[in-house]
């Protein structure tokens, strides 16, 4: 499989749990298909909606929101408040007709390695048969 | 001044699109600017385009501006100069503007050049919209007599329609040609060996053309005359300029679609004017027994007009996007008009002239200060 | 509940009603629609009580959303006297909302309004709207939906004014003589106790009000099943905003929509020419101004949870794009997400400034 083929995620991580987390699963050298482009973030909770927003306007297959699990932040509750932006938020892409699979929530802790790479070849795969965002083409944005 | 005249039976615009093909094909530059219609079809945006394959799509010359060109170039160079060679396809007073934001920093022209094109004006945004199909068969008359009912009045009374004042490279003339006639005219020597690689020698005279734009000249400057002084007496005195004014709701639109307005943040928006305490609206109130909200309604206008006036190209995009159909361009040209005779200053004319009240002379403007001795 | 009885048309009996409050030194201000030209009406900061002849608070025009402006006047500090404020239900929930977000506070102000039957759109002052008033009217007291009036208005639900401390019922009275104004609060008690006249018991009109509720609704599900929003997706969405000039009026005009500076005209909203030359490659033109759609989802996202429904949007938009049926329509799917409407409760939070810690299990994994 070329590198072309493969689905492009833009992924928020969160410095302390799902970022330690993408680390734990490289240093155990664990396998996953090279579709991520990960963004570290202090929080989950620092993700605008706005930087969702944009990377599938511009063209990214999927976007990748991760944190610690819930009660878990480390800043007590920020991920609380990520997650009524992200129902907000694919709750607005849902009616609006835009795929709103091409984005997702997901919780992984610190030492969740294995978890990690599960996740982004789950959502790898499923964007795979979604195919390429077509607003990668799109002109009159 | 020559130039090179083609027979287009398909009109103008397919004309023109014929040469930035060519332009596009030669890789004499590597995208063009360019409005076009938009999917929908009842309005046009500006588009960027390095496809050679979709210069078909475009409308160099579109029936309606909705968006002044200067504000798309601007959008695309504000914060520094474009790597790649870019042809801007514009009407005159776009080029002005484009030209005027350059000196006030907001356009990089390095590797931006401009074709300007006769523009026989611009219909109403909002007749447009409602009926494109209408005004798309009235503008065919349009750009044949160059004359219509339906243009918007800052186009009715506009004297630099053509080359006039206007820095561009590459001119597309129309008025007073005959029937499918189209002349091409290069501004300078380096857009001369630009035309002549894709084949276009500009050697032709150009006087049936220059007529034409004299006899059309005549008539929109007898147009302005009367404008402006039909508009003297609707807008002197606070009187008269709170009725001018009255229907505005203070949306600052006119601010926003401005291409000359280009701050961020207006200071008719900014904390300076926004957050005012309680107290100060309320003695403000006790003064006159009352205060309007939102208040400060002609000092926006008024201070705009201060802010940008020497510097207005008189496009209208002001009054397009008024949602009230406030006349407001009329007043800000007429205005402008004064402001720039004191310093015969013309916006966007020359890349190299300053803007006047950028620059000083110590020997100047006498009549406006007081010097003497009181006795 | 008590109510007050004055024997005049609606706008005198409120007229009546603040003279009599800033006599007995109960008021020192009104805030209320007042007309300032021929056919001119603008919200106005009255202080004089010999002005208060000028004011209409019952003329069908909202020329801003009087929210938004009474932010402008309690951003920094709460009014320092008492004011009576006249204004219709949406302008309150919208302040309601504007008090949530810190931006307006409620002391001192009296809050004055009455059951609404809707505005014309504000283009319709140009020509002047005194000819449209006698439908207007009568149109109030049959019970029917004016078909010109502001798409807003013909759909909206919630036009009783909950949170008002005295409330003027018109909803099915014609222009008549006989104004009831009823006294919600103890706040309105306080004001009134001592004013001389005639208390009489009194409610809402609830039948007249449940009839043209349903009346709304049903246009509402019309207008919405017209517009399917659901099935735009990008294609839809770049064609209904195709022709919008970025102007961003329609985020001037929105009460909710504070930024003094939008992100959209912020600093962080500009590119580079070598990020736009980068999109060029990638899809062979881009269009200039960038971001339309962008903005327009981008402040759905933003504003949507506070969205009071006014339809100041669609009104101030100068190529009519149905800004206002996009975003309701989608802005009460979100509001039902989290049962929220906005404006209805001041001690009600917003949605995206609180959390439950069990809830939405269904985004996340």
């Amino acid at each position: 499989m070329t590198e072309d083929s493969l689905p492009r995620i833009v992924g928020f991580l969160c410095k302390w749990c799902s970022y330690a987390g993408a680390d734990l699963a490289g240093v155990s050298r664990l396998k996953m298909p090279a579709s991520l482009v990960p963004i570290r973030v202090m929080c989950s909770s620092r993700v605008n909606p706005l930087f969702v927003l944009k990377a599938f306007l511009s063209g990214a297959d999927g976007i990748l929101v991760t944190g610690c699990h819930p009660g878990d932040c480390h800043y007590q509750d920020g991920n609380y408040y990520t997650r009524r932006r992200f129902a907000l938020t694919q709750k607005i892409f849902k009616e609006l007709g835009l795929e709103a699979d091409r984005i997702r929530l997901s919780w992984i802790s610190a030492s969740e390695g294995k978890r990690f790479v599960d996740v982004v070849t789950e959502f790898t795969e499923n964007l795979k048969t979604m195919g390429k965002n077509s607003i990668k083409a799109e002109i009159f944005l | 001044m020559k130039g090179k005249i083609i027979t287009s039976q398909n009109g103008l615009n397919q004309a023109i699109k014929g040469i930035l093909k060519s332009l596009l094909e030669k890789g004499l530059f590597d995208a063009i600017l360019v409005p076009t219609r938009v999917p929908s079809g009842e309005s046009f945006v500006y588009l960027l385009i390095k496809d050679k394959n979709l210069i078909e799509s475009c409308t160099p010359l579109p029936p309606i501006m909705p968006i002044q060109g200067a504000r798309a170039l601007r959008e695309l160079t504000r914060l520094g100069k474009t790597s790649l060679k870019i042809l801007c396809v514009m009407r005159p007073c776009e080029v002005r503007a484009s030209v005027e934001l350059s000196k006030l920093k907001q356009v990089n022209l390095e590797n931006i050049s401009f074709m300007s094109i006769d523009c026989p004006g611009a219909f109403i945004l909002k007749d447009y919209i409602n009926d494109p199909e209408k005004f798309d068969k009235l503008y065919q008359n349009t750009l044949k007599d160059w004359e219509g009912e339906n243009i918007r009045p800052s186009c009715n009374i506009c004297v630099r329609f053509s080359h006039q004042d206007t820095p561009a490279d590459i001119h597309i003339g129309k008025i007073g040609m005959k029937e499918n006639g189209v002349i091409i005219v290069p501004l300078s020597t380096q857009s001369n060996e630009l035309l002549s690689k894709i084949d276009i020698e500009c050697t032709q005279e150009t006087t049936e053309w220059q007529t034409g734009i004299k006899e059309k000249l005549q008539k929109k400057a007898e147009n302005r005359n009367k404008a402006f002084s039909e508009l003297k007496g609707n807008v002197s005195g606070m009187e008269n300029l709170n009725n001018f004014f009255s229907n505005c709701i203070n949306c600052h639109n006119c601010m926003r679609v401005c291409p000359i307005c280009y701050c961020r943040q207006c200071f008719f928006d900014s904390s300076d004017e926004v957050r005012i305490a309680a107290e100060n609206y309320f003695s403000r109130a006790q003064n006159k027994g009352g205060i309007k909200f939102p208040t400060d309604m002609i000092f926006f206008h008024l201070g705009r007009m201060s802010h940008m006036g020497i510097s207005c190209i008189g496009c209208g995009a002001c009054e397009d996007a008024c949602p009230m159909d406030v006349p407001i361009a009329q007043v800000f040209e007429f205005m402008a008009d004064e402001l720039q005779k004191m310093f015969n200053y013309i916006p966007g004319r020359d890349r190299e002239e300053q803007i006047p009240v950028l620059i000083y002379k110590e020997d100047e403007l006498h009549e406006y200060e007081d010097m003497e001795d009181l006795k | 509940m008590k109510a007050l009885k004055i024997s005049k048309l609606p706008d005198d009996a409120i007229r009546e009603l603040l003279l009599s409050l800033f006599e007995r030194k109960k008021i020192g201000g009104v805030f209320a629609l007042a007309k300032t030209n021929t056919h001119n009406y603008a919200y106005a900061l009255i202080t004089n009580k010999e002005l208060l002849k000028n004011i209409t608070p019952t003329i069908p025009l909202m020329p801003a959303n009087a929210g938004k402006l009474l932010s402008r006047l309690t951003m920094i500090e709460p009014v320092s006297t008492p004011i009576a404020v006249v204004v219709r239900p949406c302008e309150l929930r919208a302040l309601f909302e504007l008090v949530k977000l810190e931006q307006a506070k409620l002391d001192n102000l009296l809050f004055v309004s009455f059951t609404c039957s809707g505005v014309y759109p504000t283009r319709f002052m140009i020509d002047g709207i005194e000819n449209k008033l006698k439908a207007y009217w009568e149109n109030i007291r049959t019970g029917q939906i004016l078909q010109d009036l502001r798409e807003s208005c013909r759909i909206c639900e919630n036009f009783v004014p909950d949170n008002a401390d005295i409330i003027l019922t018109l909803m099915g009275k014609d222009n008549s003589n006989e104004s009831i104004l009823l006294i919600k609060t103890e706040k309105g008690k306080n004001f009134l106790e001592d004013k001389s006249g005639q208390l009489i018991e009194a409610d809402l009109e609830l039948k007249k009000i449940e009839n043209m509720r349903s009346k709304r609704i049903d246009e509402k599900k019309r207008v919405f099943a017209d517009l399917k929003t659901e099935d735009f997706g990008i294609k839809g969405l770049t064609e209904i905003f195709g022709r919008c000039i970025n102007c961003h009026a329609c985020s001037k005009a929105c009460p909710v929509c504070y930024c003094k500076l939008c992100y959209f005209e912020s600093s962080e909203s500009e590119y580079s020419s070598s990020t736009l030359e980068k999109e060029l490659n990638k899809r062979g033109a881009v269009r200039l101004p960038t971001d339309t759609v962008f903005y327009h989802v981008g402040r759905l996202i933003h504003v949507g949870i506070t969205c009071v429904g006014c339809g100041m949007c669609s009104d101030a938009c100068p190529t009519s794009i149905p800004v206002f049926t996009i975003f309701n329509k989608t802005a009460e799917h979100v509001q039902q997400l989290f049962d929220y409407i906005p404006g209805r409760k001041i001690d009600e939070q917003i949605p995206l400034s609180t959390f439950n810690k069990k809830e939405f299990e269904e985004v996340e994994d």
